[in-house]
């Protein structure tokens, strides 16, 4: 417990530091500054505190290669405690009064609603890290996460035909990723001739503990003499109680294999796998990706956190490709002037951890590859199956109704994040 | 005309300052925005108005919150509740106002609702297009609520903690009700990308001091309220309430009507706070039910200093810019800050800053008043009794 | 002669049983070097069946060293092993299982295994098993079978069936062989028997099974499985109902252990402790050091964890309560609803102190080899660790009210909450009865830590989420009752269960929300009310 001890006094004695240090840096040279907006206290600062950690560290080791345009790069933290309209409030702060060039941040779909009037109205920069359920693209933000498409439907590709599942539970946290993304798959699902009754549906509330009473619910939809698998958009904290119910209740991954969307392995650190080896996840990235890039990524993190136990994830590989698209774009157009990085970054491409290069796209979406991992016992994935080629962004769902005809598109001409194909008009901010 | 009814039914100079120094600020914080350029040294920031104009809807829940308490006894672990409500009404003026400017183009229908596959508009939705329904539901929602509830908790003579629990697990319920998607509030993202509020651009400079400007008027006139009512023989009820529920029952009143009224006259000061606060932070969702605000509104009371009007103000304004210094100069540390204030301030300052402030005052003017009557008891040769109370 | 004839027979016998076995393993160890050369998880797959083919039990280790990921190549010369672990590994070979040299972890190559590529391994191994020479191991290959039934099996089981003695045994390959006629295009007579025997067991892979059978036969045969559906359902709607009573028990109980450390700092002492989620939070972290210390010191005493867990939960958190009451509370005493604000303050500074020592993430807790698992009444599944903890929940309940009737302290404590002047006359020493009590409250929301960090998030959030449930829990049960805590409890995690099929796990809840209030309105100061003039003052 000494390591503790001495965390808490590095902690303590860190932010003293970094305080007097910024307060005499910003003296001494011009430097650019980058906003980091992830909570560190409350609810989400469980996934959150990482990404700004992982932050941190594309900028330290950004500066040692000399910064960004001959400058250096400074970081602005600031804690939006978990708290919507807090993050409304920080992202202002570090645009108006910070000054910063660009922001990293937000993981909640809520969390990023809630800044992007501030984003649009202030003409600010916002890299957003995390999987979401699409049906949006905004001038001044990047969606380095994945689009449903780039994870959940792969997986019930897959599922469907390598696995040769008939029968299908879309479980999730109620709120908007979930029902979204359940709703394209349910639209994709009976596509494929999935019939009505061989879909359940099932929300449960945030931070849901006693899973009892649904996994039980599931194992009996999956006693119906058809292969059945659970598709899970269950959020952050309940998904450790609810594996923890699967794994009591002896459902094994070959009976009814559960494919996840957001777990990963900083989700899993928290669990024994033992019982869940088989259960599977859909992401762009696995800590046990096997490329040169991954290794030295692996390594350089857990030399920056110092703790050899700690393991990467998604979010923060998009947050290293995002970090590096940015960097790329700031110097391609030689100005961190958000308009000039807005127009130049389309198109820039940067390697991703996974083996390939990842492109930013008109939309302002990235392309990545999808892969299927399966848990093993020491709590990382396996890859099973990955898309033969990078699978594009798509902002808006083919699967639903009314953004069938949307497309996105932030170059000049069309400089549009909703524009309407079926009436050649662009809705939304075209109108005013 | 206005000050001397104000004066003739009993303000004190203390509050008529005080409405005096929120109205000032109403004035002079929109003026140093619109009328400096911004490279003037007083220069108020954008930033800062929306902050501060955020601050005074807390305040003004907070001292909508101290009426009940402060003055009344009764302590609400739910204030929050109203708060939101009164929130959402406004919100949901505000998504009607977007109109066909939403990404999807609907006329009709909220973004959220047009990518659930909802059809038409839900019953409860109509109306909110006109400013004059959705005002009328930001009072009488919240106020409603509160009648209801209070209608059963008072006459069952619910009590105490109980009562503060009971709050509690309305705030709870509502917060999960408005959770689920079902129920047709924008889920757990709410209500958010607003375009403008009685035809004024929402992202304006003047639409922001417009609405700190009246988020302080809302402020004063809750002061008024908040003054008339406990400077009144009825405050004095309120308070024989607070003190001795049971004497005040057999004296003849009836102790659950006069909470009544106050618990109701609370949830309607609380619901306006929240409408004014939606325009400014830009969404509105569950988050704001959660039990934890409610605890916090509580807690800003404290440490102003409760039964007093200023108190619940500077309270409010105190940790709210506090927590915003702190989220940001202290990002690892700053509930350790927070935490460590509110042990602190409950131990040493039992009645709040406002409260002990008042209390040195008070035992200031009684030394100074006991040296006089001292002085002129050496004068008229004889004892006084002031200063014995 | 005579001696000579043994030795021959005897030979003759060895070599007759040798030779085969010699040729056999040569063969097997051709299609085991096959795995070296599998491309993809169908090619792993095909040299599984072909494996399976052979009959020979020796290649069960070898698949279920497979279906565990144990089998790795070697990388130059492209042989086959079984190995364990990390770093350096020993190398065993695939058939004998004896120990041939070792390598480091990059030198192999492991082989990749899917859930479709375990499914047929458990399939294959489940058909190898039924010769096995232990009748449990047949029982289990057995349920298996009937859980996946695979009508290629079909032979078998029969010649299985035909060897078998244990009776029991018998019994399950019956009902294996039943599932796999299902399957199977044997004539409808067969089926119909079949039908039958599936019926009368009438779980939830039966169920499935008669599903399964309906939707693909025709005739009379459909209208007995529909008929034989119905009756599974109607004895599957029955233990459903207990299912759910033991979830609500199982439920209430996780609430008990919660509430019940606030049903002494809260419900006797009066002080609205915001803090004691953060107790229960203590002790969830303290298992995890303790599991920790374990892991890295002495793994063998990992099923004692928890047992170890117990006492330094109870006495870290009771010392932060001490320490807390010492502190702070004691200043509060007469001022109830100000140790709101001061808990509250607490319990923002533990949280935060706890995610600056041990990270925000969550950490893990594992589960002892005793808790894991579940056993079967009837249908009704029940879990090992759930079990643990109701029979927890209900010890640590029985001992607190034995201690607070029985024990001196327990009298003290009851006297000075009762009449602190008139205790304090009688020479008891107040303060310390004070802070004892509030150290035994936060005490056993450390214990139920250790409890709840088999179920939970052990995570700096773990507090929040439980501590409006236990506020609930205890004012529904009545300020200053054990014994209303308990019934609370129960009453609203059976509640919570029932309402939860019909109207969803959110809607269920607030349904309870509700109730609560509206209980408060008719009883205001909760099931067991204290009576008396306490309660007034």
């Amino acid at each position: 417990m000494a390591g503790c001890i001495r965390n808490l006094a590095a902690t303590v004695f860190g932010a003293a530091l970094t305080a007097s240090v910024m307060a005499g840096a910003a003296r001494a040279e011009e430097t650019i500054k980058v906003g980091i907006l992830h909570s560190l206290s409350g609810t989400m600062a469980i996934s959150e505190t990482t990404l700004k950690d992982v932050m941190l560290m594309l900028i330290e080791e950004q500066n040692k290669k000399g910064g960004v345009l001959g400058k250096k790069l400074e970081a602005v933290v600031v804690d939006p405690a978990s708290d919507w309209p807090l993050f409304a409030e920080k992202a202002r702060e570090l645009i108006e009064k910070d000054k910063v060039a660009a922001v990293f941040g937000c993981w909640t779909s809520v969390s990023r609603k809630s800044v992007l009037p501030v984003f649009e109205e202030l003409n600010g920069l916002l890299f957003y890290p995390v999987q979401y359920e699409g049906e949006e693209s905004q001038r001044n933000v990047f969606y380095t996460g994945a689009a449903p498409n780039q994870q959940a439907i792969p997986a019930v590709d897959y599922l469907m035909n390598d696995e040769g599942v008939e029968r299908w539970v879309l479980a999730g946290t109620d709120y908007v990723y979930p029902r979204t993304t359940n709703k394209i798959l349910e639209a994709y699902l009976k596509s494929k001739g999935v019939a009505e009754e061989d879909i359940m549906i099932n929300y449960t509330p945030f931070g849901h503990s006693d899973w009892q009473t649904i996994v039980a619910d599931i194992s009996k939809f999956g006693s119906a003499g058809k292969k059945t698998a659970v598709v899970s958009t269950i959020n952050g904290d309940a998904n450790v109680p609810f594996y923890k119910e699967l794994g009591n209740q002896g459902i094994k991954a070959e009976d009814i294999p559960v494919v996840a969307f957001s777990v990963g392995e900083e989700e899993l650190a928290g669990l024994d796998t033992a019982p869940l080896v088989g259960h599977l996840a859909a992401w762009n990235y696995f800590q046990s990706v096997d490329t040169p890039e991954n290794e030295e990524f692996i390594a350089g993190w857990k030399g920056f956190i110092g703790d050899e136990k700690r393991v990467t994830n998604d979010p923060m590989e998009a947050h290293y490709i995002g970090f590096n698209m940015w960097v790329k774009a700031v110097e391609k157009a030689g100005t961190t002037d958000p308009d000039a990085v807005i127009d130049s970054i389309v198109g820039v491409s940067v390697p991703n951890l996974s083996g390939g290069y990842s492109t930013m796209m008109p939309n302002h979406h990235i392309t990545k590859p999808v892969l299927i991992g399966e848990i093993q016992e020491d709590g990382q994935f396996e890859t099973v199956w990955e898309t033969p080629g990078l699978v594009v962004g798509d902002e808006w769902s083919d699967y639903l109704e009314d953004s069938k005809s949307l497309i996105a598109d932030w170059r000049a001409p069309m400089s549009c994040g909703n524009f309407n194909t079926a009436t050649g008009k662009c809705g939304g901010k075209g109108v005013n | 005309m206005i000050s001397r009814y104000l004066f003739e039914n009993g303000l004190s100079p203390r509050i008529l300052a005080l409405v005096a120094v929120i109205l000032a600020a109403a004035i002079i914080l929109p003026a140093l925005n619109l009328a400096l350029p911004e490279s003037h040294p007083l220069h108020v920031p954008t930033y800062m108005i929306s902050l501060i104009g955020k601050y005074l809807t807390y305040a003004l829940l907070a001292l909508s919150l101290d009426l009940v308490w402060g003055f009344c006894g009764i302590l609400s672990l739910g204030h929050g509740a109203f708060f939101a409500l009164g929130g959402y009404a406004m919100g949901m003026y505000l998504m009607r106002q977007i109109g066909p400017r939403g990404v999807y183009g609907n006329p009709l229908l909220p973004d959220f609702m047009v990518f659930l596959n909802w059809k038409e508009l839900p019953w409860y939705w109509s109306g909110f297009d006109q400013f004059w329904f959705a005002a009328l539901m930001i009072v009488a929602v919240p106020g409603a609520l509160a009648f209801v509830f209070g209608w059963f908790a008072f006459r069952s003579r619910v009590t105490g903690v109980y009562l503060s629990i009971i709050t509690q697990a309305m705030t709870f319920a509502l917060m999960l009700a408005f959770f689920r998607n079902d129920m047709g509030f924008g889920g757990n993202n709410g209500l958010t990308d607003f375009k403008d509020i009685l035809g004024f651009d929402i992202q304006a400079d003047t639409t922001r001091a417009g609405l700190l400007a009246a988020s302080a008027v809302a402020l004063a006139l809750g002061v008024i309220v908040t003054a008339r009512i406990t400077g009144s023989s009825f405050g004095k009820l309120l308070i024989a309430v607070r003190d001795a529920e049971s004497r005040t029952r057999f004296l003849g009143y009836r102790p659950e009507m006069v909470k009544l009224f106050a618990f109701t006259t609370s949830a309607v000061m609380a619901g306006v706070a929240g409408a004014l606060y939606v325009p400014q932070v830009g969404i509105i969702n569950p988050g704001e039910f959660a039990p934890a605000n409610s605890i916090e509104v509580v807690v800003w009371t404290a440490i102003g200093g409760r039964g007093t009007i200023i108190g619940p103000i500077v309270g409010a304004l105190l940790v709210n810019a506090g927590k915003s210094w702190f989220t940001g100069a202290l990002p690892e540390l700053w509930l350790f800050a927070l935490g460590g204030l509110f042990v602190l301030v409950t131990l040493f300052l039992p009645k709040g800053i406002v409260g002990t402030l008042q209390e040195i005052a008070a035992s200031a003017s009684e030394r100074r008043k006991a040296r006089k009557a001292d002085a002129e008891a050496v004068d008229g040769e004889q004892a006084s009794p002031v200063g014995a109370e | 002669m005579r001696l000579f004839g043994k030795i021959a027979v005897a030979l003759l016998v060895v070599f007759s049983a040798l030779a085969p076995a010699l040729a056999a393993d040569d063969s097997l160890r051709d299609i085991v070097s096959g795995f070296a050369d599998a491309r993809n998880f169908s090619q792993t797959e095909k040299i599984v069946t072909q494996l399976g083919k052979t009959g020979d039990p020796a290649v069960v280790p070898l698949l279920e060293a497979l279906g565990e990921g144990d089998l790795r190549v070697r990388k130059e010369d492209r042989a086959v092993f079984i190995a364990k672990g990390k770093g350096t590994v020993t190398l065993l070979d695939p058939l004998t299982r004896e120990a041939v040299g070792s390598a480091t972890e990059r030198e192999l190559t492991k082989i990749k295994v899917n859930n479709s590529l375990r499914r047929s391994i458990r399939d294959t191994v489940g058909g190898l098993a039924l010769m096995a020479a232990a009748p449990e191991k047949r029982k289990a290959a057995a349920s298996t079978l009937f859980a996946n039934p695979d009508p290629a099996a079909l032979d078998a089981i029969e010649t299985a069936m035909a060897a078998e003695k244990d009776p029991a045994v018998a019994e399950s390959m019956a009902a294996a062989r039943a599932a796999a006629i299902v399957y199977s295009d044997r004539p409808d007579i067969e089926k119909s028997a079949a039908i039958e025997i599936i019926a009368g067991i009438g779980s939830r892979d039966a169920l499935a099974l008669l599903s399964s059978l309906e939707a693909r036969s025709q005739g009379e045969l459909k209208e007995q499985a529909a008929a034989a559906i119905a009756r599974a359902n109607r004895t599957l709607a029955f233990w459903e109902m207990g299912q759910n009573v033991w979830y609500g028990i199982s439920l209430g109980s996780v609430l008990l252990l919660a509430a019940i450390g606030l049903a002494i700092t809260f419900g006797v002492m009066g002080v609205i402790n915001m803090a004691h989620g953060e107790m229960v939070m203590i002790g969830a972290y303290v298992t995890f050091v303790v599991q920790e210390l374990i892991r890295t010191s002495a793994p063998g005493l990992f099923d004692w964890s928890l047992a170890i867990a117990l006492p330094l939960a109870f006495l870290t958190a009771g010392a932060a309560g001490f320490a807390i009451e010492r502190g702070v509370i004691r200043f509060l005493y007469g001022r109830p609803l100000e140790t709101l604000l001061a808990t509250w303050g607490i319990s923002l500074i533990l949280q935060q102190a706890v995610r600056t020592i041990f990270g925000p993430t969550n950490r893990e807790v594992g589960t002892p080899s005793w808790m894991s698992g579940a056993f079967e009444i009837g249908q009704i599944t029940i879990t090992w660790n759930r079990l643990s903890i109701v029979i927890f929940a209900l010890a640590v309940f029985f001992i607190l009210l034995w201690a607070l009737n029985r024990t001196s302290f327990g009298l003290q404590m009851r006297a000075v909450t009762q009449n602190r002047r008139m205790a304090a006359s009688m020479g008891i020493r107040t303060p310390m009865v004070d802070a004892m009590t509030f150290a035994l409250g936060s005490g056993i929301a450390g214990i139920a830590g250790v409890a709840l960090s088999q179920i939970d998030n052990v995570s700096p959030n773990l507090g929040q989420g439980y501590i409006i449930d236990s506020f609930m829990v205890v004012v529904f049960g009545g300020v200053g009752n054990l014994w209303g805590t308990l019934v609370g409890a129960l009453t609203l995690g059976i509640a919570n269960k029932f309402l939860e099929p019909y109207a969803g796990a959110v809607l269920g809840k607030i349904l309870v929300l509700v109730f609560i209030i509206l209980f408060i309105q008719k009883r205001p100061r909760g099931l067991f009310a204290l009576k008396g003039r306490a309660v007034e003052a």
